[in-house]
């Protein structure tokens, strides 16, 4: 793939110049070196040298948010996770961060003969069965709690959550001991070739498996599931849901109804759910179907939410932390007693912001996070019944 | 020439805007017929929204009026304005084409443009033409001016009810007119236009017996509007005292009224506005008739009452008070001094009860006793008060002898509640306030103890047979008798007229002295002197008296104009609505439960002789009103306002829409250019954040016509903003909406910049472009003079979203300054969108002319380079916005060259003979 080819797929030619991308640009809000509009003017020029050997390259977030307003339907963020294929092939991959754990265990899994341990979270608590029909995909999650200890969050504690709002509604799904990472950081960071390794096995996995349905607590592995397996010929042929559209449904088909819970919340809209998937309502419909919740919307929220930050874990830099401290601002202003979440990746992001807390006179913002199937779970019990 | 020649040689043009006036002219002046066809009522499209034009900055109108002129009176060119095509048959030569002349219910032929019926329109709804920034009425004339100039009624549905209340109401007042207004909260304009018919709206509101709520057509669905309490509502919310006087012509006609009630009072003020000098004798020291000395103070305060006689007496009516005329001065003198003479004294007369002991002191009656407490005399009411009687006029004097401190108080009436003339309304008032009524009985004698009265002896009756009033006969029952004690006893029999003075002019009577009049006119036997009232009806009820000192004052202005007398035309009666028309109406209008008028607690209000009734507050009025049926609907609710006032008598609320059929050899597509509804461009806030506009409200905020008088009010505080900002291609050049330029903008953005700076000098604009698209004669100098002259700067980048300070409502602009990569924010007082312009024409009518459109909507035309005027469909050509964007000058060059092409086409096929 050549830099032509990537400007004739993207629309990129279309481009005017307008610069109504970088004016609300999340992270070139923060990042003065950091311009959408340079990027592909840098590209419409030639400057390949320019584009590819561009460590800001790697700072896009790829969170849409360019590609809701671009007048010319340029499509920015596949532009740059092309761009940086040839940046890698180039030997340019980002400054990963932790170290580049999370890309190593993605590289790692290429290999045929890993064998992993992934399910010795999963406790006599939660039902889970070889003959369900529907998959609960656990995606990175059990990797996660040894790298992201000190910043206490247990991703798998969204995973128990899921289980147990599956198991109360009857469904003991199945889960496939041996999921490799979805491919989602290392596709968006360029690297195409560890990506089809990855789908190619996550593929004839669930052909495998036989199953009708794969419900995600992970927008990132949801999406792409459903939009970049496809796009490279890995089909999965499921019916795939977010685990809040599966609450949604039941909601308005089957009149599923909660026990009381007494919050003032807020709602952070993952990039992956809300923009790249068109998902805002069905989260907001099971908190508003939660008796004694009380949502109140950031100052941008649903197309217009802020990312929180870091994309595929590259150039998580000041700029990043910066972002997160004005978002979190933005979430304790409507006087919310907890931030809701709906992806590991923004509750991961945001914690970390947290765990400074700033000084006196500056403090970091403060507020309790929650991922809303952990919410749920809180609701669910003697009280909250499905009503047939 | 034949009729088929004729109709070849002939053009139907669509679109009345510049560039179709420009066609029809050139067309008109090379000797074709043309058919102007314009679906707003008026010509002159979008150039009559502008305030100027640019480069020149020229006044729009000044440009455009004389062309307007031109085009309605050339006698080659047929207006047809308010209409629409809407079939078009045939082919090149010889197209037969349907045009549909909308119903404008204002008959055009007499309508002279005078505006006297909007003045008086209570529906006020937001004005299309002033891009929803102002509002007009539900009639109204496009722009002032207009061609034609003439008003149409924007009547969207049919009135869901029959106005029952206006034919029910003894003087027709414009009841849904002054409810609509009220709901609106237009509380002056309420009262002005119930004042048409009725000169007390602030008496009446507290004391009518409503016959309009009987007949209120919602009564049959739920519950009647309470229009009585209703009509009180603008005098509370409002200080009358503020109404001004009109100025009026004087004449030299003196005109004498005999009674200040409000018969005489209706009839003085009729006669003041025409002019006449008038004087109104009033034998009582204070003037109002029964309103001030027979209702009492807690349901109509004195105060109210001194307010709306005061207004009369502004208007330079002359009340003479404590002159009786047939005592102090003759009605013969009146006849030498006066013009003309009406008699209003009312039935004041009380009436005996002929019954053993009423000479007793003690047994008063009830019309007297009411006149002393009303007047502030000394009133001796003992503990025990029994009021005979089962009228309004019992009831008063019931409750005033109970707030005069009688401890028990009994109303005693010889038929059952059903027959009690009184009002249900008084009478459940009464009851609250612990009076007692004894039903079916009448005294039959009276005794006193010591010389002072003890005893009321009285009988049960039973109902008979009808008597001649129609009410069942009253026949005591044998042994029945029973004693009540009293110490007073007030009897309310009725009232009788006294006017015996009368005889001596020859005014004839009637056997229970009653003046006998013509129902019609007013007149007695004795040219020159009219009556009207209960002198004539006997007791009867304020709007009635009302009702005829208003019809004997039209009879009076006849008289003194030596024009014959002519009575009110046919009466309509009060229409109900069918079974069928009930069940419709419960399903259109969830049920409504009325506003209860709130009143002061009962132990409270005996004490003393407080108003009883507390008045709606602004919140229960603005409910209350919105209930009514006939406000339920957008546009003219039918309220005949307009054609009341319309002196042409060029109303027609039943005309229909006409279809007629025209022959046109050619059809020229003008129709011109719409604004995309900039709403779904959420990331600019259009809508929701007040003070960002769009570029044509803009220009009506600046124009001299327009909604602030070309005052550049912004929307959330009407400051003049002295930082705006302008920010184009907005729908424009992006593929989520309109990918095309629409061509103007960047030039009336230029141009807009320079009329706030104009307006207020200082001004600072900033526009915000991706390019700057000046590709006309001098547009380029143009843009240098504004960076030059105007304080315009022009800043490269396109904003990516508006958000909102919300101390100060001002628009904050994020945006990518493009020249030098830096992201910043941007305060401006007032944000003005460059809306993308799209083409007028929609795939209905594009179908009925069988043209067809492109992928954005603009005629499509095949040979572009050829034949660049040409549409699909031969014989037709399309010029303007509607062919491709361009601004006014642009317009017109096609317009001309459309006009060439038509006179081609026709002229070729004509010359070659082809049919």
């Amino acid at each position: 793939m050549n830099l032509e080819d990537i400007i004739q797929e993207t629309n990129t030619y279309y481009c005017l110049e307008c610069g109504k991308c970088t004016s609300i640009c999340p992270i070139a809000r923060y990042d003065p070196a950091f311009s959408p509009r340079m990027l592909i003017e840098n590209a419409l020029l030639g400057f390949e040298d320019e584009l590819v050997f561009n460590q800001k390259l790697f700072s896009c977030l790829t969170c849409y948010t360019c590609q809701q307003e671009c007048p010319s339907d340029v499509d920015f963020p596949v532009f740059v996770r092309k761009a940086r294929s040839i940046a890698q092939d180039n030997g340019q991959h980002g400054i990963c961060a932790h170290s580049g754990q999370l890309q190593s265990l993605a590289r790692l899994m290429t290999s045929p003969d890993i064998k992993q341990r992934r399910l010795e979270w999963l406790s006599q608590e939660y039902r889970v069965s070889e003959d369900s029909d529907v998959l609960l995909w656990v995606g990175c999650a059990p990797y996660f709690e040894p790298v992201f200890e000190d910043i206490e969050f247990r991703a798998l504690d969204i995973t128990e959550a899921s289980l147990k709002i599956l198991n109360f509604l009857g469904i003991e799904p199945k889960l496939l001991p041996d999921e490799k990472c979805c491919g989602h950081d290392v596709l968006w960071t360029g690297d195409e070739e560890t990506f089809k390794k990855l789908a190619q096995h996550n593929a004839a996995q669930i052909k495998e498996a036989g199953v009708k349905k794969i419900i995600f607590s992970c927008p990132e592995g949801y999406r792409t599931f459903k939009l970049d397996y496809p796009n490279y010929g890995f089909d999965v042929d499921c019916e795939l849901q977010h685990i809040s559209e599966f609450l949604a449904e039941k909601i308005e088909k089957e009149g599923l109804k909660f026990n009381e819970v007494t919050k003032k919340v807020t709602y952070q809209d993952p990039c992956r759910l809300g923009r790249h998937l068109g998902v805002y309502d069905a989260p907001r419909k099971v908190l508003e179907s939660i008796p004694g919740i009380e949502l109140v919307e950031m100052e941008h929220s649903g197309w217009d939410s802020i990312c929180c930050g870091t994309s595929a874990f590259t150039n998580c830099d000041s700029y990043s932390n910066l972002l997160r401290i004005d978002r979190l601002s933005e979430a304790v202003e409507t006087g919310a007693e907890l931030l809701i979440t709906a992806c590991p990746k923004c509750q991961t992001h945001f914690r970390c912001a947290m765990v400074d807390k700033g000084k006196e006179h500056r403090p970091t913002p403060k507020i309790e996070i929650m991922d809303l199937a952990n919410l749920v779970t809180n609701a669910i019990g003697e009280g909250g019944n499905v009503i047939k | 020439m034949s009729n088929s020649e004729n109709g070849r040689k002939s053009v139907l043009v669509v679109g009345g805007g510049i560039a179709g006036i420009q066609s029809s002219l050139d067309l008109a002046n090379m000797g074709f017929k043309v058919y102007l066809v314009e679906k707003s009522p008026s010509i002159g499209g979008r150039m009559a929204q502008l305030d100027k034009t640019f480069p020149t900055n020229d006044c729009a109108m000044c440009i455009l009026a004389p062309k307007m002129i031109e085009a309605n009176s050339h006698p080659n060119i047929e207006l047809l304005t308010y209409s629409e095509v809407e079939e078009v048959s045939g082919e090149t030569g010889k197209f037969t084409v349907k045009v549909k002349k909308k119903a404008s219910f204002v008959d055009w032929s007499k309508c002279t443009g005078c505006g006297l019926c909007v003045e008086g329109c209570p529906v006020i709804i937001s004005n299309e033409f002033d891009q929803g920034v102002g509002k007009r009425k539900a009639i109204y004339m496009l722009f002032p001016q207009a061609v034609p100039k003439k008003c149409v009624i924007d009547k969207r549905e049919e009135r869901p009810c029959k106005a029952a209340c206006i034919d029910a109401c003894p003087v027709h007042t414009n009841v849904p007119g002054y409810i609509k207004l009220i709901a609106e909260g237009q509380f002056k304009e309420a009262y002005k236009l119930i004042r048409e018919t009725n000169p007390l709206p602030a008496c009446v509101g507290r004391v009518c017996y409503a016959p309009c709520q009987e007949a209120c057509n919602r009564g049959q669905i739920d519950e009647a509007l309470c229009i009585r309490d209703l009509k009180r509502v603008p005098a509370d919310q409002w200080n009358i005292e503020e109404l001004e006087v009109p100025v009026v012509a004087k004449t030299d006609k003196k005109v004498a009224i005999v009674g200040s009630g409000p018969a005489g009072l209706a009839a003085a003020n009729d006669l003041a506005l025409q002019g006449h000098s008038v004087t109104i004798f009033e034998a009582l020291p204070e003037p109002g008739g029964m309103l001030r000395v027979g209702i009492p103070e807690y349901r109509l305060p004195k105060e109210i009452l001194r307010q709306e006689i005061g207004y009369i007496q502004k208007l330079g009516v002359d009340i003479k008070t404590g002159v009786q005329v047939g005592k102090d001065i003759t009605l013969e003198k009146l006849k030498k001094d006066y013009d003309a003479i009406f008699v209003g004294i009312g039935a004041h007369g009380g009436m005996k009860l002929g019954v053993e002991g009423e000479d007793i002191p003690g047994v008063t009656e009830g019309v007297g006793f009411l006149r002393t407490a009303n007047l502030g005399e000394k009133v001796d009411v003992g503990n025990k008060v029994a009021v005979i009687g089962g009228g309004n006029t019992a009831i008063d004097c019931a409750r005033t002898a109970k707030r005069l401190g009688a401890k028990e108080v009994t109303i005693v009436y010889r038929r059952s509640r059903a027959e009690m003339p009184a009002s249900g309304e008084e009478v459940t008032a009464a009851e609250k306030e612990e009076i007692k009524i004894e039903f079916l009985t009448t005294p039959s004698c009276f005794s006193a103890k010591n010389k002072k009265l003890a005893k009321m002896e009285c009988v049960r009756m039973k109902l008979g047979e009808p008597d001649a009033s129609g009410r069942p006969r009253p026949i005591p029952v044998e042994g029945s008798e029973f004693t009540i004690p009293v110490d007073t006893v007030i009897a309310a029999l009725g009232q009788a007229p006294e006017t015996d003075f009368v005889k001596q002019s020859g005014v004839s009577l009637s056997k229970r002295g009653a003046i006998e009049i013509d129902n019609k006119t007013g007149v007695t036997n004795v040219e020159g002197i009219f009556a009207g009232g209960d002198v004539v009806t006997g007791p009867a009820f304020v709007i009635d008296a009302v009702a005829a000192g208003k019809k004997a004052a039209r009879s009076i202005q006849q008289y003194l104009n030596g024009q014959p007398l002519e009575g009110e035309g046919p009466v309509k009666e009060p229409e109900k609505f069918s079974q069928k028309e009930i069940e419709d109406r419960k399903r259109r209008f969830p049920s409504r439960n009325k506003v209860e008028m709130r009143e002061e607690p009962v132990e409270k209000r005996v004490q003393d002789f407080r108003e009883v009734a507390l008045g709606y507050s602004l919140e229960e009025a603005l409910e209350e009103s919105s209930r009514c049926l006939a406000g339920q609907i957008e546009g003219c609710i039918e309220c005949h306002e307009c054609e009341r006032r319309c002196e042409p008598k060029a109303i027609v609320y039943t005309m229909q829409d006409e279809s007629i059929e025209l022959k046109a050899g050619a059809i020229i597509v003008a129709s011109g250019l719409g604004l995309y509804d900039i709403s779904s461009l959420t990331e600019y806030g259009y809508g929701k954040i007040k003070n960002v506009i769009t570029a044509m409200e803009f220009e009506r905020l600046t124009a001299a016509s327009g909604p602030t008088m070309g005052e550049l009010r912004r929307p959330s505080d009407g400051r003049i903003p002295e930082n705006i900002a302008f920010i184009q291609c907005v729908g424009s050049r992006d593929f989520r909406h309109k990918p095309y330029c629409s061509s103007v903008c960047c030039m009336h953005a230029t141009k807009e910049s320079m009329l706030a700076f104009e307006h207020h000098p200082g001004t600072k604009s900033t526009i915000f472009y991706m390019d700057m698209r000046a590709v006309g004669k001098r547009f380029q100098e143009y843009i240098a003079r504004a960076k030059k002259e105007y304080n315009v700067t022009y800043i490269r980048g396109r904003p990516g979203r508006i958000e909102v300070n919300s101390k100060n409502d001002n628009p904050i602009i994020w945006y990518e300054e493009t020249t030098s990569g830096e992201i910043k924010s941007f305060e401006a007082e007032l944000v003005v969108l460059a809306q993308a312009m799209v083409p007028q024409i929609t795939k209905d009518l594009a179908e009925t002319l069988g043209i067809e459109l492109d992928e954005n909507g603009f005629v499509k035309i095949p040979d572009k380079f050829i034949q660049p005027l040409d549409t699909t469909r031969p014989g037709i050509f399309a010029c303007g916005y509607v062919h491709s964007p361009r601004d006014i000058p642009d317009s017109v060059t096609q317009a001309s060259g459309a006009a060439g092409r038509a006179a081609e086409e026709i002229t070729s096929l004509r010359s070659q003979g082809g049919n």
